[in-house]
């Protein structure tokens, strides 16, 4: 057996943590920034749709080099787990605002007006009547979204964090056997994409039968 | 020349046809006969089988058994043997579909929506077909569209351009499934009016509708369908003022508004 | 200005290196996409499950652990590549991957009505695909793989891991020299997002264009 593989195994915890991390810290942020995007006033609309674009324009690897090796110059010295975390949280922010977006259109204008019709307060109309179902249109799509991310994590072993790709690329250079190396940690990440998948799959489904009509 | 009824003069004959969609029976055990240019008209509660039925006749739904002929072209359907492709085409082929969506191609113009078939399937040269294609866009009144996309035609005009694409076919029989049901009721008029013209000429009609007017007034005959089968079927006005089942007096009620 | 557009100007030939992977990938993962699209489809059991594999693997991987695997693994298996191959044909698969569920999933997206209408007028499949469901479907997928060939430009900043000389080695080693990270790092976003903001204009202009008459 590949006498590594408890070894790369350890990254687990790292890669997850970074994933989810950086999820929690996105789909927060996003909500702002969905709510700016669509607000009523171009002084709020236009500088949140700036930064989403801007965000999602520049790839994810220049932003993590710009805050680890930039960023000290201007005094702000994180270290590589905080900057992975955050700058893949802040840009997961973009991605999910965008997500929550697509979801508000989805729901479409019938719900609001109904819930209005109906006498309730924005604040409910808002908690009780848009927030779950956006909740349910919005879930299959984050799923995959966070799948996109556990990979994206991959990125933060460039500015040594120390997870499972970084594991990956020391032993390959220790043992001179990358072939098997990168094979156990592909087989990993496509381990540790299954839940999700399933999640997504799962919800999915789940929701078409709850609402689907006739 | 009116409907030749004789006995053994069937044109259409569509014989113990069933379909099952899981545990459900959408069509049980159905018979039903056209003679050359007679017009049927299938009428029913919504969920009684009545497209289903349709389009087990030109086999976009494989019936789970049955037995369908048109003319000299015919295919037996028996459980747990699929049909082949082959055996399909020249059942389908002498048959004409009118869709209650239209179905046209969104991506053709009018013209090569009317056309495509007649080249692909029918061999004819382009200019053939296209000279085909505007004398029948000139008949339901469209020679004018024949340059527009679909999307730019109103729903009547679609359905217009749809029969004239299943007519340039030369079809022996032509089916029509509920072909007003997604349009006002003014504007089905326009659609109704083509296919009473349509039936004049002597085509061969099976048609499936919630218009009564046009069963009553065009149709030779009138089958009632409920629950997948077959309840009553005869003279649009002896349907229509003394049904003898109870299902069917209960479904006119509703629809008429007695 | 004048030393930023200095900055630009050193970044200049990775820009060029850039493009050329990200063109000669799309090239080749258009054509995968559309034959494992095909393959998923097939009769045999045996070619349709090494195509989901291709595909699930191409998309499940960071493409990341596919370039190490590529250009670190093969070479146990007597296989070396340059960097520049190496990065095509890591590319060609995991674009390739996603662009055969863009393709496929826009052939479901044709309204079920279109296949009945061209059965119905007895059109044989070979033609009923030529004539009806592929126009429909190309249409459908036109817009995503276009965004697909956007995200590929901003993936090739992954290609600097495995050596190739593109916009991010150009910017990091210009940083080790200069010990200007933050400018050239953000002279390297720049250069991508000006990329990317550009392209994405211009596919929403051609996705108007495209819904024209349907």
């Amino acid at each position: 057996m590949f006498q590594y593989t408890g070894y790369i195994l350890a990254g687990v915890g790292g890669t997850v943590a970074i994933t989810v991390a950086a999820f929690a810290i996105g789909a927060l942020l996003g909500v702002p920034l969905a709510v700016a995007s669509r607000s009523g006033h171009r002084l709020v609309r236009w500088p949140a749709i700036s930064v989403i674009e801007v965000l999602r324009s520049v790839p994810n690897l220049v932003w993590l080099f710009l805050v680890f090796f930039g960023l000290p110059e201007v005094g702000i010295r994180l270290g590589p787990w905080a900057t992975a975390i955050l700058t893949l949280g802040v840009t997961s922010s973009a991605y999910l605002a965008e997500i929550y977006r697509g979801g508000f259109s989805g729901l479409g204008q019938g719900q609001w007006l109904a819930s209005k019709a109906l006498g309730l307060t924005t604040w409910d109309r808002g908690r009780h009547v848009l927030a779950p179902q956006l909740a349910r249109v919005v879930s299959p799509t984050m799923a995959t979204y966070a799948i996109s991310l556990l990979k994206e994590s991959a990125l933060a072993s460039t500015i040594g964090v120390v997870e499972l790709t970084f594991r990956g690329g020391l032993v390959s250079q220790r043992t001179g056997d990358g072939l098997t190396t990168f094979v156990v940690v592909g087989v990993v990440y496509l381990l540790l994409s299954l839940p999700l998948a399933y999640t997504s799959r799962r919800v999915d489904s789940r929701l078409r039968a709850k609402f689907s009509v006739g | 020349m009116g409907p030749d009824r004789r006995a053994g003069a069937a044109f259409l004959e569509a014989s113990g046809v069933t379909m099952r969609f899981g545990d459900h029976v959408a069509v049980r055990d159905v018979t039903l006969s056209l003679a050359r240019g007679e017009v049927v008209s299938i009428i029913g509660p919504s969920g009684a089988g009545k497209s289903t039925f349709l389009r087990c006749v030109n086999l976009l739904e494989i019936p789970e058994q049955g037995s369908l002929r048109v003319g000299d072209t015919s295919l037996t359907v028996r459980p747990g043997a699929k049909p082949r492709e082959k055996d399909i085409q020249p059942l389908r082929r002498k048959l004409g579909m009118v869709f209650q969506n239209f179905n046209l191609f969104p991506h053709l113009t009018v013209l090569r929506n009317v056309s495509l078939a007649q080249e692909r399937v029918l061999g004819r040269s382009r200019a053939e077909a296209e000279a085909r294609s505007m004398s029948l866009l000139d008949r339901v009144g469209l020679a004018g569209k024949a340059g527009a996309y679909p999307g730019r035609c109103s729903g009547g005009q679609q359905q217009r351009v749809a029969i004239a694409r299943a007519l340039a076919l030369d079809p022996a029989v032509m089916l029509f499934d509920e072909p007003t049901s997604a349009l006002d009721p003014e504007v089905g008029a326009e659609v109704l009016a083509v296919m009473k013209e349509l039936a004049g000429e002597g085509m061969t009609m099976l048609v499936v509708t919630h218009e009564m007017a046009f069963a009553r007034d065009v149709s030779d005959r009138i089958v009632v369908m409920v629950d997948g089968a077959v309840v009553e079927a005869g003279e649009p006005r002896q349907v229509m003022s003394d049904p003898s089942h109870p299902r069917t007096r209960s479904f006119l009620s509703a629809v008429l508004g007695r | 200005m004048d030393g930023f557009l200095s900055d630009l100007q050193v970044l200049g030939p990775g820009l060029g290196t850039a493009l050329q992977l990200a063109g000669l990938s799309l090239a080749l993962a258009y054509v995968l996409g559309l034959v494992l699209a095909l393959l998923v489809d097939a009769r045999h059991q045996i070619v349709r499950i090494a195509a989901l594999v291709v595909i699930e693997v191409g998309r499940g991987l960071p493409l990341l652990v596919i370039l190490y695997l590529i250009y670190r693994g093969l070479p146990q298996a007597g296989l070396y590549l340059d960097p520049m191959p190496a990065a095509v044909v890591g590319f060609t698969w995991s674009i390739g991957a996603y662009a055969s569920e863009i393709m496929r999933s826009s052939l479901n997206a044709v309204p079920p009505g279109q296949r009945e209408a061209a059965a119905a007028l007895g059109l044989a499949p070979r033609s009923a695909y030529r004539d009806v469901l592929l126009p429909q479907a190309a249409r459908i997928a036109v817009p995503p793989l276009m965004n697909l060939a956007i995200k590929a430009f901003q993936l090739t900043s992954l290609a600097y891991t495995i050596t190739l000389s593109e916009v991010m080695q150009a910017a990091y080693l210009r940083g080790s020299v200069t010990f200007e990270y933050l400018r050239t790092f953000v002279a390297a976003a720049v250069l991508y997002a000006a990329v990317a903001i550009v392209a994405s204009l211009l596919v929403r202009r051609f996705e108007r264009r495209l819904n024209r008459h349907v």
